[in-house]
């Protein structure tokens, strides 16, 4: 059924969110981070988000022209950040190198504070897309009353 | 286009004796068991995503929030068309021969 496209989109939107929300808490969680496995500090990871490419069907569906270019949201990939880490002056510091200085993660917190309150907006707003597609379901219901 | 194939079976004219045949092949009955059917499949869908996030599979929150309202609005639907049918049908039981 139809009515169901919004649903569709507005969950994948849902799902980009919910993935960068993950980043975030990632990041924050590992913001004073000085070793990993693979050596050095914690690396800042962000989401690049892309439009879902259509399922067969809605391919169809457009191209017959009764259907607009309705797509979803992704996640392509997680990147890095590659910036060079912060050197902070701590020889007391176990991860301190020879100098004394201490790489850490480049990471802000208020940033990251700042993207978390993005994504929590965005996800409220693609849940009030759902809401908005189901009030208009149940006004077409009533239409038979 | 139903409404309108309903309305030249009316017709005196013995010109629409063939589209009565063709439309008995999909009656009314069918569509209704076509819809409980593609709603009951919803339903399920719903209960499976309501097992998975109980079992702690990977799937989200909100994939079983959605399926559930997917089987919410077309339960409603099924439920209005069958009060249609039953309304319908009352009024033609109601008809005074």
């Amino acid at each position: 059924m139809d009515i169901f496209t919004t649903f569709d989109i507005a969950a994948s939107g849902l799902n980009a969110q919910r993935t960068r929300l993950n980043t975030i808490s990632a990041n924050l969680a590992n913001a004073e981070t000085t070793s990993t496995p693979e050596g050095g500090p914690y690396k800042k990871k962000s989401v690049v988000f892309q439009t879902e490419a259509l399922p067969f069907k809605q391919h169809l569906q457009a191209s017959l022209g009764n259907q607009g270019q309705t797509q979803g949201v992704k996640v392509a990939r997680i990147v890095e950040d590659t910036s060079a880490p912060q050197r902070i002056y701590d020889p007391a510091h176990p991860d301190a190198k020879e100098d004394g200085y201490v790489e850490m993660p480049n990471i802000s917190v208020f940033k990251e504070m700042v993207d978390m309150m993005s994504a929590t907006r965005s996800y409220e707003a693609n849940t009030t897309t759902i809401k908005s597609a189901k009030r208009m379901a149940m006004k077409a219901l009533d239409i038979g009353r | 286009m139903d409404a309108i194939n309903g309305v030249t079976g009316l017709l005196p004219t013995g010109q629409a004796a063939t589209t009565p045949l063709r439309q008995a092949e999909t009656s009314f009955g069918d569509i209704l068991t076509a819809m409980v059917g593609q709603t009951n499949t919803l339903q399920q869908a719903a209960d499976q995503a309501i097992q998975q996030v109980h079992a702690g599979d990977e799937k989200n929150l909100h994939t079983a929030m959605i399926a559930m309202e997917k089987a919410d609005i077309s339960l409603r639907y099924m439920v209005q068309v069958r009060n249609k049918a039953i309304d319908a049908y009352q009024e033609i039981m109601r008809m005074q021969v």
